[in-house]
């Protein structure tokens, strides 16, 4: 490609010498750290304030264990951290101009993150059927809007990388241009999955420390 | 740059040592995340389960974005950028929680 | 790659063919009129479109405010009702702050960043259009719930179901600008519909929506600026050369997408507690309400900093111009910048003295807010410095820009006697608390931003404002103002608590009251007139030269009005302050061999931004909607989004576009330096 041809494009050189996307993209990733960081503490300082958890469906205190289910929330942990690592294979795979390589990882990371939303949509259900909503405790509110919020991220990811898939059937997803819309949106989908990583282990993980759960720490167990 | 780079041989050497650091990070986080939950029922003090949780979590999450993010590789400038508001965010709500654990606000600080 | 680009250099946009985006629809470049202005990504034009919106909300804040000075002129009187109170000074509050001087300091930003870094537009000259369409957006749902209050209290909405089965018919936002909880959320449990009690009516749901609109514009404004201040400098333009606006600009912005997201997630809580029956806020349930003060305030008190550091770039711009010596200090001013945006996070709790935070957090915060008036009164002795031994040239610019030191000043010690928490406990929630804050505001920051209106509005518009009435005007202001907030110092030490609608004769409140809507009044005046002659001036002012003032930066080497493509050439910078460097020093400006016949990269205009603004605009009267239980009110927001995605998406396959404009061969052919030495008055 000419010097003149590029001169043209919107691509000129930049002060710092990273590209413009790139670098919004992480302000933005900057900037998201600060709003997560506000829906999770709001999580933590509830949790710390009434440590028992909730009352069920059946009128019972319970720790927030019972209510849990750490196999599947394990298998979701874990396939969102295969669908990283799939991310960055098509990010690679894009910078290297293989396109059908990108589109079989793509595929692969859409795939999962379905799965991944999938089992969050079965968790809210399942909690939901053992008595915690929204509308009936603090530890409703803050656990629904933080993982729903964190869900939603998800499927606007989801939502990015199906549109391009599709966008990668037109022939106009080439050159350097292309691998770079691909990174932005890896960097997305990984920020997305280290907000996950930090959720699992202090919305999850936490609760399952000692016999009461972290914070239930020298409370008596359930009754 | 240019489409040319696509091809350039240096450029594609690197990708494919970067292909093969991906494999292993992930079979590494994966190893992790299964220490994690083993690690929550084993019967060890609570402050030693914690540090060990917060240690692995913190590795996790600066691989994820030191490598499959790229950022080992690129400006040290987004490095620094995502590390502000990283911190900002660790400061702030740290503070915030500290200001929900006073109980009891009706005593002098020092008694 | 797409050839949309590369077709020839024309001289003139409408000599380009009309042409196609990646869509297949026909780009807006060669519009004119109305709808070149809306679908313009020229940061020039965008800026004086935030400029003019600014300048109307803020006569609508100014308007507000007057209806609360009339009311209290007198104790006991029934100039409004108690309710009608409550919203003048909420939506007084709330319009000042979002749409009158954050605008103001967007147009500033818009017009002059690209042109001091010597670039020829933002990074994203398409995410710019759509933060001014998304913020006004913002501002008509903020304002729309005016005309459902005035419609409800003509009766207009007395025969429909949903209005009688409301508890509060409150529609415009009454809860003040803060809209603390419990008062804006929830009690009790929620019904099946998801509804829990609440004390106040739709009017909080159009704050929190208007609100959240406001700030996706202002976020994504400023990662554009960001990006734009950090990546796309002129060559040799390095960060210890831009001007200190730009400096406080890239302090702003960064402010910005750090501080907004608390206020993002607090109003998704609150959002949640009204709409869908949360209880993050919710008593009954264990909700802290004290936690919204919380989330609010680490919001706003970077919020504090990012109304007022434009203005103080603003005025380290102003005062070198006019005394002729370059900026005493720059890096301590620079420095003294960031540690302000810095530990402008450390300090939220200061506004929360009285809520029995326990006397170590107290002690801490008190300890960070004495802190923060360190650097502040570094930039002050700064522009001393800058002043002493100068020619000074008493211009109107330079008149607000003395008094903006002067009064901030005056609002930095009340402020600093705020920080002492025993003092606090009795200043808080009295008088005191809104004359330190008009002090800053009124005296800092709008004296800031006017002495910026009458310093760059040349360069603008290529007009001057008459002098005269610059001068009157800006008289009027100070005095006005001085005679408005100075006697609320004693009224608020006397005990006259805030937003109380009326009070009673016989505390001694009545003299000063009287005084202070006198104030008000001649403030009004002087701001309308300001205004007034500012807008006149940009249709039929006297023309001017390209640099009258003598100017130093960048953006005075232009020609004025300033041309679309902004510098005929690239600009080489080799010092700072290179303008003046180069009329009256050793450094010459140089220029790049781009522009010219080959012609200079312009972005392509687009309908795709306004769109996704409208998408917001349906979403912010939706969701009031729903609160007031218009029956199908959900479909109007969900519809909402999806012209708001329709908008993002579209805007994402269009393509980047862009065409090529031919510039003058010699860059400063029409900014001579013999231009410079014409003097404004």
């Amino acid at each position: 490609m000419s010097q003149a041809a590029d001169a043209t494009h919107a691509h000129a050189p930049t002060s710092t010498g990273i590209d413009h996307k790139k670098l919004i993209m992480w302000l933005f990733l900057a900037s998201d750290c600060m709003f997560f960081g506000t829906l999770i503490s709001t999580h933590l300082l509830y949790r710390k304030l009434y440590p028992t958890g909730f009352t069920d469906a059946e009128g019972h205190q319970q720790f927030v264990k019972n209510l849990f289910n750490i196999e599947l929330t394990s298998f979701s942990t874990f396939i969102l951290l295969m669908s990283s690592f799939l991310m960055a294979l098509a990010v690679s795979a894009m910078h290297k101009g293989q396109v059908k390589s990108f589109r079989r990882n793509v595929l692969g990371v859409i795939f999962f993150g379905l799965i991944f939303l999938g089992c969050q949509v079965y968790e809210f259900t399942h909690f939901y059927h053992q008595g915690l909503t929204i509308q009936n405790s603090v530890l409703g509110s803050t656990f629904y809007v933080l993982t729903g919020t964190h869900g939603t991220h998800v499927a606007i990811g989801v939502l990015w990388l199906i549109l391009l898939y599709f966008y990668s059937f037109t022939g106009k997803l080439t050159g350097h241009m292309a691998g770079l819309d691909v990174e932005i949106a890896g960097l997305y989908w990984h920020f997305v999955d280290i907000v996950w990583i930090v959720i699992f282990t202090a919305v999850y993980l936490v609760e399952y420390l000692g016999p009461s759960g972290f914070w239930g720490t020298g409370l008596p167990l359930a009754k | 740059m240019s489409e040319a780079v696509a091809h350039d041989p240096d450029f594609l050497a690197e990708e494919v040592r970067r292909y093969h650091h991906f494999i292993t990070l992930a079979l590494w986080l994966a190893a992790i995340t299964g220490a994690e939950i083993v690690l929550i029922f084993v019967p060890v003090p609570m402050p030693v389960i914690l540090t060990l949780l917060s240690l692995m979590s913190a590795i996790k999450f600066f691989a994820v974005i030191l490598w499959f993010m790229h950022l080992i590789y690129d400006h040290k400038l987004l490095f620094w950028i995502f590390m502000c508001g990283m911190v900002l965010a660790f400061a702030t709500y740290a503070a915030l929680l500290a200001l929900f654990s006073v109980d009891r606000i009706d005593t002098k600080w020092f008694s | 790659m797409s050839h949309d680009s590369h077709h020839a250099p024309v001289a003139d946009k409408m000599e380009l063919a009309p042409e196609r985006s990646d869509l297949g629809l026909i780009r807006p470049d060669r519009t004119r009129g109305l709808f070149d202005w809306l679908t313009t990504v020229d940061h020039k034009k965008l800026g004086i479109m935030y400029g003019a919106f600014a300048m109307f909300f803020f006569l609508v804040g100014g308007v507000e405010a007057l209806a609360i000075r009339t009311q209290l002129a007198r104790p006991d009187n029934a100039f409004v009702t108690a309710r009608m109170y409550n919203q003048l000074f909420t939506m007084h509050g709330t319009t000042m702050i979002f749409l009158g001087v954050m605008p103001l300091s967007a147009a500033f930003f818009n017009f002059l960043v690209p042109l001091q870094i010597g670039a020829r537009d933002v990074a994203f000259p398409r995410l710019n259009a759509f933060s001014l369409w998304t913020f006004v957006a913002g501002a008509l749902v903020l304002n729309g719930s005016w005309f459902f209050e005035f419609a409800h209290l003509a009766g207009w909405f007395d025969n429909f179901a949903w209005h009688k089965a409301l508890v509060y018919t409150d529609f415009a936002p009454a809860n003040g600008w803060f809209s603390y909880a419990p008062l804006s959320g929830t009690f009790g449990q929620a019904n099946d519909a998801l509804q829990a009690p609440r004390f106040t009516g739709v009017g909080t749901d159009f704050w929190i929506i208007g609100i959240q609109i406001l700030g996706v514009a202002s976020l994504a404004a400023s990662f554009n600026f960001i990006c734009t201040i950090v990546n796309m400098r002129a060559k040799g333009m390095t960060m210890m050369r831009l001007p200190v606006f730009t400096w406080m600009t890239l302090v702003t912005s960064i402010l910005i997408i750090l501080a907004f997201p608390a206020i993002t997630v607090a109003l998704i809580e609150l959002m949640f507690d009204r709409q869908f029956g949360a209880n993050f806020f919710n008593p009954s349930a264990g909700g802290q309400p004290v936690l919204w003060q919380h989330l609010f305030w680490i919001f706003g008190h970077p919020e504090v900093y990012i109304l007022v550091l434009p203005a103080m770039g603003i005025v380290s711009e102003i005062l070198p111009t006019f005394t002729g010596k370059s900026l005493f200090g720059y890096p301590i001013i620079v420095f003294s910048g960031a540690v302000i945006g810095f530990l402008g996070f450390a300090v939220w709790s200061h506004h929360m003295f009285t809520t029995g935070l326990g006397p170590v957090p107290t002690a801490a915060f008190s300890l960070l807010t004495m802190a923060i008036a360190v650097p502040t009164g570094v930039k002050i002795f700064n522009w001393l410095g800058t002043i002493w031994g100068g020619r000074i040239r008493f211009t109107p610019p330079m008149v607000l820009a003395l008094g903006f030191i002067w009064m901030f000043m005056c609002g930095g010690f009340s402020g600093v006697m705020h920080s002492a928490a025993p003092a606090d406990a009795q200043q808080q929630d009295s008088y005191f608390v809104i004359a330190h804050f008009h002090y800053v505001l009124l005296g800092g920051v709008l004296l800031g931003l006017m002495a910026g209106l009458y310093f760059w509005f040349p360069k603008i518009f290529g007009r001057m404002p008459n002098a005269g009435v610059a001068y009157l005007a800006s008289g009027m202001v100070i005095l006005g103002f001085n005679l408005a907030f100075g006697p609320m110092h004693y009224l608020g030490l006397a005990g006259q608590p805030r937003r109380t609608h009326t009070y009673h004769a016989g505390n001694g409140w009545e003299t000063w009251n009287y005084v202070a809507t006198i104030g008000a009044f001649i403030l009004g005046f002087g701001v309308f007139l300001a205004f007034a002659n500012l807008v006149y001036t940009a249709f039929k002012g006297n023309k001017c030269s390209n640099d009258p003032w003598n100017g130093r930066t960048l953006e005075w080497s232009l020609p004025s009005p300033v041309p679309e493509y902004n510098f005929a050439r690239s600009p080489i910078i080799a010092a700072r302050d290179v303008f003046f460097e180069h009329k009256h020093g050793a450094y010459k400006l140089a220029y790049e061999n781009d522009g010219g016949e080959a012609g200079v990269h312009m972005p392509s205009q687009s309908w795709f931004p306004l769109l996704a603004g409208f998408g917001f605009l349906i979403i912010g009267f939706g969701m009031p909607l729903m609160s007031m239980g218009v029956p199908h009110a959900g479909w109007v927001v969900i519809s909402g989004v999806g012209v708001m995605f329709l908008g993002i998406w579209l805007w994402a396959l269009e393509g980047p576009g862009g065409y090529m404009l031919k510039t003058p061969a010699d860059p400063l052919g029409a900014a001579a330096p013999a231009n410079a030495a014409t003097s404004a008055h």
